[in-house]
């Protein structure tokens, strides 16, 4: 630890304690004053100018009518009104709905496998596997989408190539009307498994040791210790990555952007492709921005419904 | 042990690690193909992406990197990553100590103001951003990019320092101000350094989150002078649809720095991302 040797020449250096006992006299005392907001004034500044009026400007442009360049006007609840009336509203939230299980159930399910596998096996190697499993975790959406858009395709792609070998004719995965939202889903599986693996991992090697000794001593079987000891003691664990996972879904833009644009037709178009496409391609920015605002309600009240739902009962 | 408890702990373990090469190869074959797929010749990509290419290919690369522009995007990724790390780095613990240690009128309001930006996603941002930077001139420029993501980034960082500092004993911070230090020195030269692994690990976070972020450069950038990897990609996929090699070349530049990144903090890293996971 670096100590700090210089004195300072600055005497009677404001309290940074919550009681005011310190009475400096005169100018330093209007310093002390001011200490505390100095150190947060900066953050502040570029918070407000970039976070707060954002965020306000948003639910600003969802009340009126605007095309970007002319001048906007009052439109009241119109914006809200008019996507609660859009079929293709609706249409793109039911696939952000369809999205929530092939980003939240399947990696979940392949997470906690894993790392039940790893641990209760007390298998080697947990370094390596924590290491290959969460790469795709850490990697752009776009270079997921783009990777998979490659790897997919009909023509040249490896999934079909190796599909072929087992004499399979592969589909054509994202251009394909039926498929391309489940394929989309399966992208963002992939890409999420890892997380859960990781998070699990960690939460099993938390769970004490003898719950395990007692189950065996008990006679259950890995199985047995797997729904006994392991699933309830994760329960936290499970709660932390199907919240961060469901918002994931729901939020769903880059991986989409990347391989579908929400095509084939609109097959694959969800809320926030739907926003950018109304907001940046046809210039109707309020509709855009009720757009926005409804995603942003959505995954608030989703996401903490489901903490107050799963987080309390313990 | 007896012979066939001996026999089915082997069956075990051997159906275990098939599971688990059947996990990493899944998660491995992706980037393996690709990275092998950028040494080849476009026609050889078309045979097949199974096979090795016969000549490794390396002008793919120079391809990629100047043609592609990949090299611009590249720098524009390093420079607006680093000028949105360290100062919200900074940012944060300032911001995190004046909560931890301070208690003045409206703290309460203006701490939970602050972390109001965890529950927004950027889509409920980035429709005003956009007129918000070109009235101040700031589309197509670093700063249109640099600005929100340090706004982005400070909620979660001010929740995290904040209590790492109240975390640390209080007579740490006393004792240096007997020593003579003002608050703003005690801050510097001792809180400081107490937290740097968190720092480390906060840095290591908002790093991802602004390599990997899209949505804002893809909106706020028209030009490739100033667009990031991701958004370069993803144009760059767009316009040279037929040559394949060359995108991989470029899907190469964007995932093997991360990968070395991630091989080397490995623990901070997952740390870092597990703790900011709960981001809206």
């Amino acid at each position: 630890m670096r100590r700090s040797s210089q004195r300072s020449s600055k005497s009677g250096g404001a309290e940074p304690a919550a009681a005011g006992s310190a009475r400096i006299p005169g100018r330093s005392s209007v310093l002390a004053r001011l200490e505390p907001h100095l150190f947060y004034l900066p953050a502040l500044v570029i918070y407000a100018l970039f976070m707060v009026v954002p965020v306000a400007g948003t639910v600003g442009l969802s009340l009126v009518h605007w095309d970007g360049w002319g001048a906007p006007s009052f439109a009241g609840l119109a914006n809200y009104v008019a996507a609660f009336r859009d079929p293709l509203f609706w249409q793109a939230l039911w696939h952000n709905l369809v999205l929530i299980p092939y980003y939240v159930v399947l990696p979940l399910a392949i997470g906690l496998v894993l790392a039940a596998v790893i641990e209760q096996l007390k298998l080697r190697g947990t370094g390596f596997f924590r290491f290959t499993l969460f790469l795709p975790y850490i990697m752009p959406g776009v270079l997921v989408g783009v990777v998979w858009r490659w790897l997919l395709n009909p023509v040249f792609g490896l999934v079909n190539e190796v599909l072929a070998l087992f004499g399979v004719a592969g589909p054509a995965w994202l251009g394909d009307f039926k498929l391309a939202l489940p394929t989309v889903g399966l992208i963002g599986a992939w890409a999420g498994y890892g997380f859960c693996f990781v998070v699990f991992l960690a939460g099993i090697q938390k769970i004490p040791a003898e719950l395990y000794e007692a189950a065996h001593i008990d006679g259950a079987s890995a199985v047995g210790e797997f729904w006994h000891v392991t699933v309830p003691g994760l329960r936290g664990e499970m709660v932390v990555v199907l919240v961060a996972n469901m918002i994931n879904a729901l939020r769903a833009f880059d991986v989409i952007w990347a391989t579908t644009r929400g095509g084939p037709g609109r097959q694959t178009t969800v809320i926030a492709s739907y926003m950018v496409e109304n907001a940046f391609n046809i210039n109707r920015v309020g509709y855009g921005a009720a757009l926005a605002v409804i995603l942003a309600v959505v995954t608030i009240a989703l996401s903490t419904a489901t903490l107050r739902l799963l987080g309390e009962r313990k | 042990m007896t012979d066939s408890a001996r026999r089915a702990t082997w069956t075990r373990h051997i159906l275990a690690y098939a599971f688990l090469t059947l996990a990493v190869l899944g998660a491995l074959v992706p980037f393996i193909t690709t990275t092998i797929s950028s040494f080849k010749t476009d026609t050889e990509l078309v045979q097949g992406a199974l096979s090795l290419p016969k000549v490794w290919q390396w002008q793919n690369y120079v391809t990629a990197w100047v043609q592609g522009k990949f090299g611009i995007f590249f720098r524009n990724s390093v420079i607006v990553a680093v000028l949105v790390v360290v100062p919200s780095v900074i940012l944060s613990a300032m911001t995190g100590f004046a909560f931890a240690r301070y208690r003045f009128r409206g703290a309460g309001v203006l701490f939970a103001v602050f972390l109001l930006g965890m529950t927004i996603p950027s889509q409920a941002l980035v429709i005003p951003l956009f007129y918000e930077l070109k009235f101040m001139g700031l589309l197509n420029s670093h700063a249109a990019m640099i600005l929100p993501q340090i706004a982005m980034s400070l909620s979660f960082g001010t929740l995290l320092m904040r209590t790492a500092f109240a975390n640390l004993p209080r007579e740490i911070s006393e004792a240096a101000m007997v020593d003579g230090c003002t608050s703003w020195q005690a801050f510097w030269r001792v809180l400081l350094p107490l937290v740097r692994p968190i720092l480390g690990t906060l840095a290591l976070l908002f790093f991802i989150w602004t390599w990997n972020e899209f949505l804002l450069p893809f909106v706020v950038t028209t030009v490739e002078e100033y667009q990031t990897l991701p958004v370069g990609l993803l144009y760059f996929q767009q316009r040279w649809t037929s040559n394949v090699p060359v995108l991989c070349a470029g899907a190469t530049i964007i995932f093997l720095p991360l990968t070395l990144l991630f091989l080397i903090f490995q623990r901070q890293l997952i740390e870092g991302i597990i703790a900011g996971s709960v981001k809206g």
